[in-house]
């Protein structure tokens, strides 16, 4: 079976975890524990003619605390940069990691607003998401907690690379 | 492998494989035994070789690096990191591998890290939870105050005001209290009264929170009466002991709430419970004294030093740095942009001074110094200019965009200036905050005549109130003629201040105090209405004048601007055609993005726009072809030496060619003599405007100037 790396990206705490605990398990813990490093989760895509085995490669969040390595990027079919619509510095810090991830990997590169269940920073709309979609190859407003989107994302994700 | 190393590498919970030779992906373990190792390469424990897969993706991915390192001639070795391995029943093992190169051997050795990775990710979890929580925080007080002061600008009455501003801060997640001028509470909310509830009942001390707060400002903030005499904003950390059960550590913000005359209205306080941040804080970083973001010492710290430093009774300059408009650059690019700018700069001006010296972030944006070994002024200023030096630099963010930084820098003695902490605390804080004003770099040394000078200002600020309410402004008009058409088409206004007892004065006597104090706003307010009635008193008399108006950089920031102009114009029935607003290259320069958005806005209702002073600024071509702009006016000084300086002609021309190519029209200033006039009419200029037509006059005369132009009109035409 085709393999494919995907990674995940984005500020800390904005739920790259719960989002491939929701794809891989179909479970949330409300709980937030922090990943130290990587940790790598397998799960097969099926779509009408094909499957694809994703390797999700959920990356410790980039912060003060943890510089953006780009050596975890080698190899990807695709990355995902997730942010969280509670907080508006996790786009922009979203958006830095995507200009950094852009220099070393030509591949598709995904946008997951997570947390769409809650209720979005008060000057979020202000930030010209439009203008940001289209530095991305897809987008999507996800809910690790509810799971709205969330496999709908990897399935779309699968599509597109299935195409390319 | 001895079993005495066996035995130390299980209980390092390592173990070490080696490549086999002339193989890309084949290993065998060479020492340690455990488990783990077992659980994660099963194939390991059958003493023979085997692959590394993608079975275990991470370590498959880190053979790469792994290779790199063997393959190189040198002694050298290549971390991978932490990861995380699930093996059977679902247990996690935390790993880290090293690939190491050392004597021509190459070594892979696996480490089970379960302990250093839990202690990691504890660490972690606290600082990523406090990080988390003051991003919220800063999120909830800016809006907040921005709904609050959205509310004071809204023409309510009182009572719907409490009302709206009860509603807006009830379920806030920490204290808001809203105060009269004098600090006596109007609104509190519940969080309000919650934290500053007491536990215990003997207390002696007053149970209102504002009271409580205004007490501890006053203990430990010697920067207390400036920030309420200048009506500043102020934000940082207070603790709040009060026996026998209180200890509580507050952050609190403290925003003032100004009317139009720039006087205090209202101040709105924040308090946020921040007690078990600190605790984290401390557990984390193991010390209370030092600066989480920059590594300093902190305020505390800096305080027990200067109290340290006074004892010892040798003299010593203290300095007080304050980053000019950071709150400005992290409003632009963000707070971790502004986070990243001070740990820049602390790092700087740490490098600039000497290790005996002593340096501490002492607030959001202000570090203090303690120059040991220094008894004199020219030696303070050599350091200054040393740390002004490497602040010159260029400061770069994280999308390499370059932007330069400006510091004030207050500066007293001991034992000259004040023999106590607080008060050359207070001192510096004051000379700094008077450096401030200027927004360029910056040395302010504590004196009698800067005192001198805060309070000349106060008093020009007063009158100028004054002013306001008696109604002392006139404004006068300056005809700008129409070349080709030979006739006043515009008049620029000009504010003229007939003071009670200093005669008439000129804006530049007055119009810098107004910007600084912000009562500019209320004067161009003024200014707009006069105007407005103004134009519509000339249209009733049969004439169409276009009225020009200067806009200050506070203006164009002014959100209630726009709609002020917009209403003038309704109420005063006038075709806004007839209104031209004029800024200068500067305001573009500042904020490019606000100032297009209300040129925009103007221009769309009909009002033209100006480009003033032209050529004395930051001129830069790209802003001209961006911004939407009617017309361009060329300073004075380009114009006064046209006729016999070489390059102000070149200037001139190829200014007015620029323009018209860009579509603009060109109206030159300070237009003085007929030679003058022939040459800006040979070359093509639009419009003039200058001491040669008319000097600014009053708007009586400048009816009788337009009338006169209407007679000589009608005697053309009948002759």
């Amino acid at each position: 079976m085709i393999q494919k790396k995907i990674c995940l990206l984005g500020a800390s705490s904005v739920g790259k975890t719960s989002l491939v605990k929701q794809f891989v398990e179909g479970i949330f813990n409300e709980k937030y524990l922090t990943t130290i490093g990587v940790k790598i989760d397998k799960k097969v895509v099926t779509l009408e003619n094909n499957s694809l085995q994703f390797m999700l490669w959920d990356i410790e969040g980039n912060d003060r605390y943890n510089a953006f390595q780009e050596r975890y990027l080698r190899g990807a079919s695709a990355y995902i940069i997730v942010a969280d619509q509670t907080r508006t510095t996790s786009l922009i810090e979203g958006l830095e990691i995507h200009s950094l991830a852009r220099k070393v990997a030509k591949c598709p590169a995904i946008l997951a607003i997570n947390k769409s269940d809650l209720q979005p920073s008060w000057h979020w709309e202000d930030k010209g998401l439009e203008d940001y979609n289209d530095l991305f190859d897809l987008h999507f407003y996800t809910s690790a907690k509810t799971g709205a989107n969330v496999d709908n994302m990897f399935i779309e994700l699968a599509k597109l690379l299935q195409e390319s | 492998m001895t079993s005495i190393l066996n035995n130390v590498l299980n209980a390092m919970q390592q173990v070490i494989i080696e490549p086999v030779e002339g193989s890309l992906n084949l290993f065998k373990l060479v020492g340690g035994s455990c488990l783990w190792a077992t659980e994660l390469l099963p194939l390991s424990a059958s003493q023979k070789v085997f692959s590394i897969d993608d079975n275990t993706p991470f370590l498959q991915d880190f053979l790469i690096d792994a290779q790199l390192i063997w393959n190189g001639s040198e002694d050298n070795r290549v971390r991978s990191g932490f990861w995380t391995e699930v093996v059977a029943n679902n247990k996690e093992l935390h790993l880290e591998a090293i690939a190491i190169k050392q004597d021509d051997q190459s070594l892979l050795i696996i480490s089970n890290q379960t302990e250093d990775f839990t202690l990691r990710q504890s660490t972690m979890q606290s600082a990523r939870e406090l990080s988390l929580y003051n991003d919220h925080l800063i999120e909830q007080n800016e809006y907040l105050h921005t709904r609050i002061l959205a509310i004071f600008n809204k023409p309510y009455e009182q009572e719907n005001i409490i009302t709206a501003l009860t509603k807006a801060i009830e379920n806030a997640g920490f204290a808001v209290l809203i105060t009269k001028s004098d600090l006596t509470t109007i609104i509190a909310n519940t969080a309000a009264l919650h934290l500053f509830e007491q536990g215990g009942s003997s207390t002696h001390e007053s149970s209102n929170p504002v009271d409580i707060i205004v007490q501890l400002l006053k203990n430990q903030l010697p920067e207390y009466e400036r920030i309420i005499a200048t009506k500043s904003s102020w934000d940082g950390e207070l603790c709040w002991m009060s026996p026998p059960s209180t200890l509580k550590w507050l952050k609190v913000a403290l925003y003032p709430v100004l009317d139009d005359l720039n006087e205090i209205k209202n101040w709105i306080i924040f308090a946020n419970d921040i007690s078990n941040i600190k605790y984290l804080v401390q557990r984390n970083e193991k010390s209370d004294l030092q600066d989480l973001l920059t590594q300093l010492p902190n305020r505390i710290s800096f305080w027990q030093r200067l109290e340290k430093q006074i004892i010892s009774n040798i003299p010593f300059y203290l300095l007080y740095v304050d980053v000019n408009d950071f709150r400005r650059h992290n409003e632009f690019y963000g707070h971790d942009e502004g986070d990243k700018l001070l740990i820049e700069v602390s790092g700087r001006i740490k490098s600039s001074i000497k290790t005996s010296d002593f340096i501490a972030r002492v607030g959001g944006d202000e570090f203090a110094i303690i120059l040991t070994d220094i008894d004199n002024q020219a030696c303070c200023e050599g350091v200054v200019e040393r740390i002004l030096d490497c602040t010159r630099e260029p400061f770069q963010t994280s999308e390499l965009e370059s932007f330069n930084v400006n510091l004030s820098i207050g500066a007293a003695n001991f034992p000259h200036d004040a023999h106590s902490v607080e008060e050359l605390m207070k001192f510096v804080d004051l000379s700094a905050y008077n450096g401030k004003r200027s927004k360029a770099n910056s040395l302010q040394f504590y004196s009698q005549s800067m005192k001198d000078a805060s309070r000349l200002i106060i008093e020009v600020e007063h009158e100028l109130r004054e002013a306001i309410k008696n109604d002392e402004f006139e404004l006068f008009l300056q005809p700008i003629i129409d070349l080709e058409l030979n006739k006043i088409v515009k008049a620029e206004a000009l504010i003229r201040w007939n003071h009670p007892t200093k005669g008439m004065l000129f804006p530049d006597s007055f119009i810098a105090i107004a910007e600084k104090s912000g009562l500019i706003i209320t004067i161009g307010k003024w200014v707009i209405d006069t105007a407005c009635q103004m134009v519509d008193k000339i249209n009733k008399m049969g004439h169409k004048v276009k009225i020009s108006l200067n806009l200050s950089p506070a203006q164009v920031f002014d959100e209630n601007l726009f709609p002020h102009l917009h209403a003038c114009i309704k109420n005063n029935k006038i075709d806004p055609c007839l209104l031209e607003l004029e800024i200068t290259e500067g305001v573009m320069i500042d904020d490019y993005a606000i100032t297009e958005k209300l040129l925009n806005k103007v221009r769309a209702i009909g009002v033209s726009v100006s480009i003033d002073d032209f050529g004395t600024g930051y001129s830069s071509l790209a802003y001209l072809k961006k911004l939407p702009l009617d017309f361009l006016k060329i300073d004075r000084s380009f114009v006064r030496d046209i006729v016999s300086d070489d390059n102000d002609k070149a200037i001139v021309r190829a200014v007015i060619a620029m323009a018209h190519n860009l579509n603009l029209g060109v109206i030159a200033e300070g237009v003085e003599t007929q030679e003058q006039l022939d040459f800006l009419e040979q070359n093509s200029c639009n419009s003039v405007q200058g001491y040669f037509f008319s000097k600014p006059i009053e708007f009586s005369s400048f009816i009788m100037l337009l009338q006169n132009q209407k007679k000589k009109d009608f005697e053309s035409h009948s002759s």
